[in-house]
């Protein structure tokens, strides 16, 4: 009997642990099966650059929504890198006991505040501010609704991914190696810099591209301060769309004209296979990392 | 799995509940169940009104309310995660093609804003807006300026266009107003309804689009503070006259939609689409229920009763 619960349960775990796994490659599937309506009628390129996007007109151009997220994730990544990982640094090596065990929950707690949260304030605070200070300041009209908003809200989003991601690389760098260092002489500064930080640089690499693949992503935030405008932007002051800001307005839409729904599912899919790439890149340089510590 | 577990539980509720029909006359089983509306920020509020007062009836019925734009609603009614979607702008014939069944429950209308803080205010308010100007700064975007939408005014003040990024009837609607559909207005997108009135309350140099519930205050009647609703210019002679003064209060506006004073569109019939007939007890009851008792509370609710004869068409179809 006990020899039979054992079995049982090592099956049922095994099963559990396929589920996972396998609603990616279901949700992968089904995509492609959607998507294939549009590709057997455009060419995937065209789809993808073409920049006029006017659905009643037959006109399925991404390029705008491309473009769109490349611009939002590129100003996010550009504020949020720096920032995250000289705390992160300050955090790991100069930081007190007591300092870093207060800041950590906290910042994990950034990344539990749903995203919609982020998207009031960024409404409320930062879209006004790009609008009435930053963008006078250099001599651009905007309204606000922008990209450089949505850079800016989606850089405090992925503070706590990077942050944490390299706190854990940092943790992972032998403390031998700094006490070596230190007793050479070198100051602290120096002991970061030539031994933390090269030491951690994959890590650090890792944890920039999960960053990156959560600002690839995020919808609700995004599409709240952007300005959902179907036009690649020319500057950081012009509104601009991503691609998930496309699928979660016009969701709606899909089914009153005919191709619609293969367009999204077709943006569903490139921006999965993004995403996924991203994840997994950043994950095979992460286990390397920790094999090396070891 | 679960949905079908679902789907079979009512089925078998539903057959009960016939069963007890024909067994014996006796009084009818009180209604239970959940009815769920997603969709339209224009029926929201009109929505949450009738499911409130629904209830006290049927105590035994939980009415979920969800808004999320018309575009969602339909889809939601016709993948079937809602009894009823609430799509506030035509049906589109693909629609129909996929089992779309709509009723006519209720009129409002959408509304041209702007900031209370306007530069031009009272010159907006004194001028008003013709159509013409309408569509040359939503859809041609040749006008640019608060001084080329008032026609000769030397003000330079650039106009920020706004509209609704949700794929929804308010921008459907004004759309068709002008002439297009919702792809083709320009200007910076705004998540809801709620979003796009406060970007404008926001923006002294905006403007924008609102349903008329969400324009006007329901406690005060009047514009929702920090807003202003645009005259539109109806007979293009540059001036509001008293018979084109129709917004200072809901009441006002509501009013001239039903005397057909304000063109429609932008006034327009708001619809509850199901997949088919409604066929849960519950949800056919609802609905009945709305297109007879239920249109008492439109007038109070800030929207205008639909004509007897599409009440009529809509109970026809519920027989």
């Amino acid at each position: 009997m006990r020899r039979f619960a054992d079995v049982f349960a090592r099956r049922a775990m095994r099963v559990s642990a396929a589920v996972p796994g396998l609603i990616v490659l279901v949700i992968l599937l089904a995509l492609v099966g959607k998507s294939r309506t549009i590709l057997g009628l455009k060419s995937f390129a065209g789809l993808l650059f073409g920049s006029s996007w006017h659905p009643l007109r037959g006109d399925f151009g991404f390029g705008p929504f491309l473009s769109g997220t490349l611009w939002v994730t590129l100003a996010a990544m550009v504020l949020a890198v720096p920032i995250s990982i000289l705390t992160a640094i300050y955090l790991s090596e100069y930081a007190p006991r007591r300092v870093r065990e207060l800041a950590k929950p906290m910042i994990d707690l950034l990344a539990g505040i749903p995203s919609v949260v982020y998207g009031v304030w960024g409404v409320l605070i930062v879209v006004p501010f790009v609008g009435n200070v930053l963008a006078p300041a250099f001599g651009a009209t905007s309204s606000g609704y922008s990209v450089l908003a949505a850079g800016i809200v989606l850089a405090v989003m992925v503070f706590p991914t990077i942050i944490h991601v390299s706190l854990e690389v940092f943790a992972a760098v032998p403390q031998s190696l700094r006490e070596a260092s230190l007793a050479l002489g070198a100051t602290n500064w120096e002991t970061v810099r030539h031994v933390v930080l090269r030491k951690g640089l994959q890590g650090i690499i890792a944890a920039v591209v999960l960053g990156l693949s959560r600002a690839f992503g995020e919808t609700m935030a995004v599409l709240m301060v952007v300005g959902n405008v179907a036009r690649a932007p020319k500057s950081l002051f012009d509104p601009g769309a991503t691609l998930p800001s496309l699928l979660a307005n016009n969701y709606g839409e899909m089914l009153s004209i005919p191709l619609y729904d293969s367009a999204l599912m077709l943006a569903a899919l490139v921006l999965f296979g993004v995403v996924l790439v991203f994840n997994i890149a950043a994950r095979i340089i992460l286990v390397r990392v920790e094999r090396r510590s070891e | 799995m679960k949905l079908n577990g679902k789907a079979a539980t009512i089925v078998f509720l539903g057959a009960l509940l016939a069963g007890f029909g024909f067994a014996g006359q006796t009084a009818p089983k009180p209604l239970s169940g959940t009815v769920t509306l997603s969709g339209a920020w224009a029926l929201y509020p009109m929505a949450v009104r009738w499911a409130e007062e629904f209830k006290k009836d049927h105590p035994g019925v939980r009415i979920d309310v969800q808004a999320g734009g018309a575009g969602k609603g339909m889809a939601d009614a016709l993948m079937g995660m809602a009894d009823f979607g609430m799509v506030s702008r035509e049906i589109n014939p693909e629609e129909v093609k996929r089992g779309a069944l709509a009723f006519a429950v209720v009129k409002d209308g959408v509304v041209a804003t702007v900031s209370a803080r306007n530069p031009l205010l009272s010159e907006i308010m004194k001028r008003g807006i013709p159509r013409a100007r309408f569509i040359e700064i939503w859809i041609t975007g040749s006008v640019k300026t608060w001084g080329q939408a008032l026609g000769g005014n030397p003000s330079k003040a650039a106009i920020h266009v706004f509209t609704r990024s949700d794929a929804c009837g308010a921008a459907e609607t004004w759309a068709a107003y002008l002439g297009k559909r919702q792809e083709d207005l320009g200007g910076v997108g705004v998540y809801g309804d709620p979003g796009l009135e406060d970007a404008v309350r926001r923006d002294p140099l905006a403007i924008g689009f609102n349903n008329i519930n969400f324009a006007y205050d329901p406690k005060t009647l009047k514009p929702v503070a920090g807003i202003a609703v645009v005259p539109i210019d109806l007979d293009g002679s540059g001036l509001v006259e008293p018979s084109e003064s129709v917004y200072a209060t809901r009441d006002d506006i509501t009013g001239a939609i039903l005397r057909k004073v304000y063109p429609s569109p932008p006034a327009r019939d708001l619809y509850l689409v199901s997949k088919g007939r409604p066929a849960r007890p519950a949800a056919a009851a609802f609905l009945r229920w709305i297109l007879t008792e239920g249109q008492r509370f439109t007038a109070e609710s800030g929207y205008i009763p639909v004509g007897p004869e599409q009440l009529e068409k809509g109970l026809s179809i519920l027989k």
